[in-house]
């Protein structure tokens, strides 16, 4: 068994990115079908993600016995088309203390991002069309896996113009909280995709879908043994700031987030953001740990090279979108210090541990368990600093806590609380 | 450079349809010049009666400040796990150094407390701990009874 773990491990292949579509360089064929993949994967985008609300909706009510959008269209398919039909035809308000540049800046770094991230997943096989071999795949950058990263980090920027420009107390609240949340989950989810290039051995989608192509058992899933796919799954849940780490949009507290001053188009266009990132998010987690476009078995269906592969996506895709809704069903959010406690206390240690496990035993097979009590003696070190921590925050913090009422005390005020809450 | 055409043309494309989209709806939506409570800032039908807020918690900047460190860490690790087959064990004490590195400062940040969020477990020697039963008692004596005013 850790034999046969340790050949998968050996036997990924070693290969760059590139589309074999720009091999010839580029002539009027060349651009005609780029420009048909483009329009060809922009559309489905939409479409999908105008789905996937409809989705969200319908499961999230069947979840909870209510029956959900069916008026508009069968099912209530069409329910999201007319939502946002509805919205271009709404007032377009611009508050009065808003910065009106920044203010209108905003949907377009939320949207834009939004729409690139699912260039570089690879959504089938190649095709080859008169002269012209293309990967069924909008783009495949040598950098592939870091564009991800870095356009969800652009993102931010959006969820942050937008409450900050809002000239509002509710949308800054939700802004800063989104952006603190959003890097804070960051660095556990650059570790987990770095383990994914150690066996892959290059950052191009491509490559790392090419090297779980022989079976299930060569899944990233199985061969980084399940536990960067859990830090990824939940470090990717938090950065789309989806339900339980909706915090940024906690209704209770903050109204809408840092959409609440946002109205009409624009509003909807935050809405669509957010939608089209979960399917493209789901996408991409299907591309790191689930093999993408390829089979559970290798050549199961003799032929079907070019349709079953993208059969496979869609169908793994639309599993993970309804992962996040079950999501929203079944979990309570977080509360905000559960939250940063959750992503640096726990998942930043345990990303990079297991990332030097994966390394070490990649090296040598005993390494893995000379790394062992390294890890445990850094798990001790971790939990003691931990406690110091959480200890002197009461006592001499960094940040002076603000008074708290407890039954039976004196109410305390920021001038007799122990550690002057003014200062 | 070729392979970036696509990723060009489709944010072009989703440009496009930004503007799009805020064009029909200029176009569409209904001119009426809004009423003053329409633009005030929304506060659930308070009139706000301050400046809006520009200060938040310092806390949050040194969550971003921290983040460079770890960011930056993750920035190194990126080409070394592509090169990793190639200088194996030399690759894997160098990053064990340089984790080891990045965990000693990681210790002190936690050892100081700068991570630590959220409600302390007692402001003052005595103070009972922050349980439900606590949060239940506290609440219900925060409550006005019937005949007070509120």
């Amino acid at each position: 068994m850790i034999g046969a773990l340790w050949n998968t491990l050996q036997t990924a292949p070693d290969q760059g990115g590139g589309d074999p579509l720009f091999v010839f360089g580029l002539n009027w064929g060349v651009v005609l079908i780029v420009a048909v993949k483009v329009l060809v994967a922009f559309g489905v985008l939409l479409v999908a993600t105008a789905l996937m609300i409809w989705f969200e909706r319908k499961v999230i009510s069947d979840m909870q016995s209510r029956v959900g959008p069916n008026r508009a269209g069968p099912w209530g398919l069409l329910q999201t088309l007319a939502d946002g039909t509805k919205l271009i035809f709404k007032e377009d308000l611009l508050p009065d203390r808003a910065d009106i540049f920044v203010f209108k800046l905003a949907p377009y770094l939320s949207v834009i991002p939004a729409v690139l991230i699912f260039a570089v997943v690879p959504v089938g096989g190649t095709i080859t069309l008169g002269t012209h071999t293309f990967e069924l795949q909008v783009s495949d950058p040598p950098m592939g896996i870091l564009f991800v990263l870095a356009m969800s980090g652009i993102a931010v920027y959006g969820v942050m113009l937008a409450g900050w420009s809002s000239g509002s107390k509710y949308p800054l609240l939700g802004s800063v909280r989104a952006s603190a949340q959003v890097i804070s989950y960051e660095a556990a989810l650059g570790m987990s995709v770095v383990t994914v290039v150690l066996v892959s051995r290059s950052l191009s989608t491509r490559a790392i879908v090419a090297a779980q192509s022989n079976g299930f058992w060569h899944w990233n899933l199985i061969r980084l043994g399940f536990f960067p796919f859990i830090f990824f799954m939940i470090a990717i849940t938090a950065e789309l700031t989806r339900p339980p780490f909706d915090l940024t949009e906690a209704e209770q507290e903050l109204v809408g987030g840092f959409h609440t001053e946002y109205s009409s188009i624009r509003f909807g266009l935050f809405f669509l953001a957010e939608f089209m990132n979960t399917i493209t998010m789901s996408a991409v987690v299907v591309t790191l740990f689930f093999g993408g476009p390829n089979g559970p078995i290798p050549h199961a269906i003799p032929g079907a090279t070019i349709y079953m592969p993208i059969v496979y996506f869609i169908l793994k895709t639309v599993a993970f979108c309804f992962i996040y809704v079950w999501f929203r069903a079944a979990l309570p959010r977080l509360r905000y210090d559960q939250l940063m406690d959750l992503g640096w206390k726990r998942l930043i240690p345990l990303t990079l541990a297991w990332l030097l496990m994966v390394a070490s035993v990649l090296t040598w097979r005993w390494w893995g368990l000379v790394m062992l009590p390294v890890v445990v003696v850094s798990a001790v070190l971790l939990f003691r600093a931990n406690h110091l921590g959480s200890g002197r925050s009461e006592e001499d913090a960094i940040i002076p806590v603000v008074g708290r009422r407890v039954t039976g005390a004196p109410r305390l005020t920021p001038v007799d609380a122990p550690h002057g809450g003014d200062a | 450079m070729d392979q970036y055409l696509p990723i060009l043309l489709l944010g072009l494309l989703g440009l496009g349809f930004t503007v799009f989209s805020l064009v029909s709806s200029a176009i569409l939506a209904p001119r009426k010049k809004p009423s003053a409570a329409k633009l005030s800032p929304y506060e659930c039908g308070i009139v706000p009666n301050r400046e809006p807020p520009q200060r938040f918690p310092v806390r949050f900047y040194l969550v971003s400040m921290i983040f460079i460190i770890f960011d930056i860490e993750i920035v190194f690790l990126y080409p070394w796990a592509v090169v990793f087959h190639q200088i194996a064990t030399f690759g894997l004490i160098e990053v064990i150094v340089f984790a080891a590195v990045v965990f000693v400062s990681f210790l002190y940040l936690i050892s100081n407390g700068a991570l630590t969020w959220g409600p302390p477990k007692t402001l003052q020697s005595g103070l009972p701990a922050r349980t439900s039963d606590s949060t239940i008692s506290r609440i219900s004596a925060a409550r006005p009874e019937p005949g007070e005013a509120a």
